[in-house]
């Protein structure tokens, strides 16, 4: 065994030699310091199978800016926590990222009550935060400009799956919703589509997730004679709505959220049952370079909109941040719109678009999950919509619009 | 850095509040409860309600919402009376399952799954974010502080005496005379209302509840505090919960530090790690850090 022996004087001598060299340190890079974003994705709980990837997707965007020289020559890095799907652990994840690591931007919050309970923290503390929550309620909030959604919010998305079927001919739509917080306001905005185009909702009942048989609902349904019904839920209940749709002879059109049907859903039900379910998705510009570059980053993975949209989420902070000299949370905020939308030169990805910004030229950043233009409120505009029609046990597109 | 570990502070006395509550009903009475968290939303959301939509003073607010748990602890002790131990547990995490039901579902009252936002909190936006944490950190630990005091002399008061006869055995203080369901439900209702004041002030440091935020790993959380801490011991009921918050948040950087680990490894790792704390530490102390003392303990 050999002993070590640092003397009184050595430790000495080693201590202000270090303390020394952390002062020297900090003078030299202080112009240089890297600016540090914080991800806060669901790696845990329910948000579990997207988490993951969402951070991925940050990841590259990263380690792809600093590839591209960082902003201004400075170094970026993202510390990412786990809100676990809840809101209480997601609040203690938010605090040290704002509070320990001094993030400028927190982003990838994905569970509407997460969101919820974090946006205060974030522009109190004036750090932007983007997320892919999809509530209403989360752009209302007096976040003084704050918040980023790129997630179409689920007003947009009702709107834009109604307008559809009423240009597939559908006139008379039944409305079986899960408890949530959009199964009224989904219904208040089917009425009024419907309505004004001629049409009516024959029928409206919420029910209880966790139901193990829907026969009363169905037979209110088959009573109302409707060519088509909207199954609002998720996918443990949609499954169970579809067999008892098949058993009574329902023949008109079946329509859902791509989350609700997944292509799993083949594996627990038979293809005789599933066949001609339409379901919809706010889809990412599946042709778009940005989308393509993700892919390929990707590899074999395929990528999710969730991902998709923190890929953005990076993009943007970065670009915003680089045009502003200044990676302080409300010089990203205010930046965002800039380099996001307007006539500016289009790009694609990060590495353009910090070129782009160094030789002094607007940019117009275009992502992987759609144009990302922000109203007034953060809300995106203009995402496109992907529609499905499952056919012996895989789903077809119909249309991309 | 300051202003993150005065946060965890905060968030340590909601825990501590809490642990202390289940003390009086676990610890002292012997009641297993791990509808802690339906208390605990009882509380936040009578609170939010009233100083939201009907403008009271929050102190009002936070009485209120802790009579509501008080109520409600009663109430369930009565249902309850003649259930111990698995059934009893059984029945109070159906308790905490109603109530997440109830607010995700009666959306004139509750805004449903979407939550309340906006609640008051003292001062908040007039001062900053900084000293507002300030602000709450006294108000919670000096509500530790009180109740801790009263807690610890009702424990050895003639009426902590009969609680801890009732654990022991109920059939032996009933011949002794005393009523033991009069006694349940006073223990339940006190350690409900202490409960409940800890979801009255945390709707309004969060400013934001939602039915999503009481789900059952809060109760796990407080169970494991004070089973960490000593069940039985006021004492060792605050030390869990500071304990609980120091690993819930000392992992993060724990996990942080060792190299070639990925974030979602470090959020497993995490997991790991709390859990295997627990379970060492259930393993080599299973009185906890601070055991319970009686003075009435016979030495043989």
């Amino acid at each position: 065994m050999t002993n070590l022996h640092i003397g009184r004087r050595a430790a000495l001598l080693g201590a202000a030699g270090a303390v020394t060299s952390f002062a020297i340190g900090g003078r030299a890079f202080g112009q240089g310091a890297p600016v540090t974003f914080g991800a806060l994705p669901p790696l845990t709980g329910a948000g579990g199978p997207y988490g993951p990837a969402m951070l991925r997707a940050i990841q590259g965007v990263i380690e792809e800016a600093n590839a591209a020289g960082g902003i201004r020559g400075r170094q970026i890095r993202v510390v990412a926590e786990d809100d676990q799907t809840n809101p209480d652990a997601g609040v203690r994840g938010a605090r040290k990222l704002i509070d320990v690591d001094n993030v400028s931007a927190v982003m990838g919050t994905w569970a509407s009550s997460v969101t919820t309970a974090v946006a205060p923290l974030c522009w109190e503390n004036r750090r932007p935060l983007f997320t892919v929550s999809g509530a209403d309620s989360i752009t209302l909030l007096p976040h003084q400009g704050y918040i980023f959604r790129t997630q179409p919010n689920s007003k947009l998305q009702i709107t834009t799956g109604s307008d559809w079927l009423l240009k597939q001919g559908a006139r008379r739509i039944f409305h079986l919703a899960a408890q949530s917080p959009f199964a009224q306001s989904s219904q208040d905005v089917m009425a009024e589509r419907f309505r004004a185009a001629g049409g009516q909702v024959t029928g409206f009942i919420i029910y209880e997730r966790d139901k193990t048989n829907f026969r009363s609902e169905i037979d209110q349904l088959m009573r109302s004679r409707s060519d088509t019904v909207m199954l609002n839920g998720y996918l443990p209940d949609v499954t169970i709505l579809l067999r008892e749709l098949y058993r009574a002879g329902f023949d008109g059109r079946k329509f859902t959220f791509a989350y609700a049907a997944p292509p799993a859903i083949f594996q627990s039900l038979p293809n005789d049952v599933t066949n001609g379910l339409i379901t919809f998705q706010p889809s990412p510009d599946l042709n778009s370079d940005a989308f393509k570059r993700l892919q390929a980053r990707f590899g074999n993975t395929p990528v999710d909109p969730y991902s998709a949209q923190t890929n953005d989420h990076a993009t943007l902070a970065i670009l915003a941040a680089a045009l502003a000299g200044d990676a302080s949370g409300t010089a990203i905020r205010d930046n965002v719109r800039k380099i996001s939308q307007g006539d500016g030169e289009k790009v694609t990805s990060v590495t353009d678009g910090l070129k782009a910004i160094a030789a002094g030229r607007p940019v117009n950043y275009e992502g992987a999950s759609g144009p990302v233009d922000f109203d007034d409120i953060g809300d995106i505009r203009g995402t496109r919509f992907r529609y499905e029609r499952a056919a012996n046990g895989r789903f077809e597109l119909i249309e991309l619009a | 850095m300051e202003a993150y570990i005065i946060a965890m502070l905060v968030f340590a006395g909601f825990y501590a509040l809490m642990a202390l509550g289940l003390n009086v009903i676990w610890g002292l009475a012997g009641m297993v409860n791990l509808g802690l968290v339906g208390f605990f939303g009882l509380g936040a959301y009578a609170t939010a309600l009233l100083t939201k939509n009907l403008a009271w003073p929050m102190p009002l607010g936070w009485a209120a919402g802790a009579l509501v748990a008080a109520a409600a602890g009663a109430l369930m002790a009565v249902i309850v009376a003649r259930l111990r131990g698995d059934y009893l547990a059984i029945v109070t995490l159906g308790f905490a399952e109603v109530i997440r039901l109830v607010a995700s579902n009666e959306v004139w009252l509750t805004n449903g799954t979407d939550g309340i936002s906006g609640i008051p909190g003292p001062w908040r936006g007039e001062v900053s974010p900084q000293t507002f944490n300030l602000i709450f950190l006294a108000l919670v630990w000096s509500a530790v502080g009180v109740v801790f005091v009263l807690l610890a002399r009702a424990s050895h008061s003639p009426f902590g005496r009969v609680l801890r006869a009732i654990r022991e055995d109920e059939d032996v203080a009933a011949v002794a005379g005393k009523p033991v369901l009069w006694f349940k439900v006073r223990a339940f209702a006190l350690g409900a209302a202490v409960v409940g004041f800890s979801g009255a002030l945390y709707a309004h440091y969060n400013a934001y509840i939602a039915p999503d935020g009481f789900a059952p790993l809060l109760t796990i959380y407080i169970v494991l505090a004070l089973t960490a801490g000593g069940v039985g011991s006021m004492r060792g009921a605050v030390v869990g919960a500071l304990l609980v918050v120091l690993l819930l948040e000392g992992t993060r950087f724990i996990a942080q530090e060792i190299p070639g680990v990925s974030p979602v490894q470090k959020a497993a790792l995490r997991e790991s790690i709390i859990a295997l704390s627990l379970i060492l530490l259930l393993r080599f102390r299973p009185q906890g850090l601070i055991p319970e003392r009686t003075r009435t303990r016979s030495s043989p």
